[in-house]
């Protein structure tokens, strides 16, 4: 499953320029929004079926695309910390023996996990229906093809600047 | 000495039971005890089976490959064929000569169709000798042969803990990788010293240990997450690292669509207007290139330019990458287009002006 970085990059690579190809920008009327997102569009179909199907994540790319843009989360963390202010509180009041502070950080520590093993699963494609060892290592698979997805677009994006710059 | 070969013998059974990839450290702690054992003279009045399984055991480790080892206890469906084939240990004078001593095997060819059941009644017989998990032992061998089926399911050794004179206890996990193709029907755990024999919490730290193993492949691919401790933090950096590389993506592919707003990806018309070079060409095969095939790119580059026109001849190779692409529309299909380097290469010897009206017209076609 985990297949090295330059097939991995050679495979993407073919199939981006084979999906832009097919999109047909016939007139310049598109908006730069719609440009972006046919690109985007094209590029993330590209990575998931480099996967040819062996991850959870490709096959719910394929069939669902279109993905919110990542907000940032940070309200979850924030519940977190009250949920943690408050537990010292009640430790303080109550007669805490090392056998209870033990089990009230191990509570708050598994509550920090469960928030962002959920905010995880909201990032990765598909992640709602994994359970957790599922999840991790489809996390690992997504990251290395964003990686290599990032990798071929800033090239590109570089060259194309490159070729436009003597032209200015 | 008699429970030190018990536990070899249930130890054994579950190194021969373990899957190819699971933890060489287990095997290695097996390997200490019963080189120990090895060194001692043959215990022949122990248990015979125990003294069977001293030689294998120690090359059970680097004879898990061989379907030879599966031969000693009941095994998985794929294997209980060569069980009841009988017990073929690899060439060794020594063990042989043990186990012609012993009346279960004496007067015995190599094959005997049941010799399964020789070994239940040759370790049954041991009962009074070895500990008394035995029997767990036993019973469980039998379901083993009959249920070869179902996958990962525990056997908790509940009576382990009881056996005294053990001075590692190790953990033994069967790893889901999922690039393995064999399927072990049974994930066999050990308690640690001190901790709760619940089958629950076995089957709930066997999960944990599975977690753990991988979270720690993910601290290593997230850059900075090698000094953080605790698996909240670890999660907090990797979700971090998974969205800036989402948002990069998305930034990306902004700026590439920004690039040069008149450049639609069919680069005609652009190249015309602008009469944009064949720079930008370049460095998309120069990109493309280097990242498919150097050789590729070092032939393309020399003979593209000499050619008569540029736009022509971009023309021509995105014609033949649309018409590629033609031949193979569906998305999900496996097959890549395995072609894609030859027409290119084919592009080298085109002469322009012939060819030029034959690709405009395909063009058209699919248009």
């Amino acid at each position: 499953m985990h297949l090295p970085h330059s097939t991995l990059k050679q495979e993407f690579v073919k199939k981006w320029i084979m999906g832009l190809q097919r999109c047909k920008f016939s007139n310049n009327n598109m908006s730069i929004f719609e440009r972006k997102k046919a690109i985007k569009l094209s590029a993330d179909t590209a990575m998931a079926s480099a996967r040819k199907g062996l991850t959870c994540w490709s096959r719910a790319l394929i069939s669902n695309p279109d993905r919110p843009v990542p907000t940032t989360t940070r309200r979850a963390s924030l519940a977190c910390k009250k949920i943690v202010k408050r537990s010292r509180r009640i430790r303080r009041t109550a007669k805490c023996g090392a056998a209870r502070k033990r089990q009230i950080t191990r509570s708050i520590a598994q509550c920090l996990v469960r928030k962002r093993t959920q905010i995880l699963k909201s990032l990765i494609p598909g992640g709602e229906f994994m359970n957790e060892v599922c999840l991790i290592e489809e996390t690992l698979d997504y990251i290395t093809s964003l990686r290599v997805q990032v990798d071929v677009m800033r090239s590109l994006a570089s060259a194309s600047v490159r070729a436009s710059e003597p032209h200015n | 000495m008699e429970s030190n070969a018990g536990t070899l013998e249930t130890r054994s059974n579950r190194t021969a039971l373990e899957r190819e990839e699971v933890a060489a450290l287990e095997s290695l702690q097996f390997t200490d005890e019963i080189h120990r054992l090895m060194s001692a003279p043959a215990t022949d009045n122990a248990s015979s089976f125990t003294a069977l399984l001293e030689l294998p055991a120690p090359q059970a480790v680097q004879l898990i490959h061989s379907p030879d080892s599966a031969k000693l206890i009941a095994a998985p469906a794929p294997n209980v064929e060569d069980l009841k084939g009988g017990f073929h240990f690899p060439s060794n004078g020594g063990l042989i000569e043990r186990a012609a001593r012993f009346s279960v095997f004496a007067g015995e060819g190599n094959n005997k169709s049941d010799s399964p059941e020789a070994t239940s009644n040759n370790s049954s017989a041991n009962l009074p000798k070895a500990v008394k998990s035995e029997p767990a032992e036993t019973e469980s061998s039998q379901p083993l042969i009959s249920d070869p089926t179902a996958e990962n399911r525990g056997i908790k050794r509940k009576d382990r803990e009881k056996v005294k004179g053990q001075t590692k206890k190790s953990k033994t996990t069967v790893k889901e990788s999922s690039d393995d193709a064999e399927k072990l029907p049974y994930v066999h755990v050990r308690a640690r010293r001190g901790q709760a024999t619940d089958s629950h919490s076995l089957a709930e730290r066997a999960r944990r240990e599975k977690i753990n193993a991988r979270m720690k492949l993910l601290q290593e691919l997230v850059p900075g997450c090698n000094k953080i401790s605790g698996t909240a933090l670890v999660l907090d950096e990797i979700i971090n690292h998974v969205q800036s590389l989402q948002r990069q993506v998305e930034f990306l592919s902004m700026r590439l669509a920004a690039v040069n707003p008149r450049i639609d990806f069919n680069f005609d018309s652009v190249f015309t207007a602008e009469g944009v070079p064949p720079q930008y060409l370049k460095e998309l095969l120069i990109t493309s290139g280097s990242l498919m095939d150097s050789n590729f790119s070092g032939m393309v580059m020399p003979m593209m330019w000499p050619e008569v026109q540029p736009n022509s001849n971009r023309q021509q190779y995105l014609q033949q990458l649309h018409f590629d692409a033609f031949q193979q529309p569906v998305w999900g299909r496996e097959e890549v287009c395995n072609n894609y380097l030859t027409p290119e290469n084919s592009l080298l010897s085109y002469d322009s002006s012939a060819n030029s009206g034959n690709f405009l017209d395909t063009l058209n076609e699919s248009t």
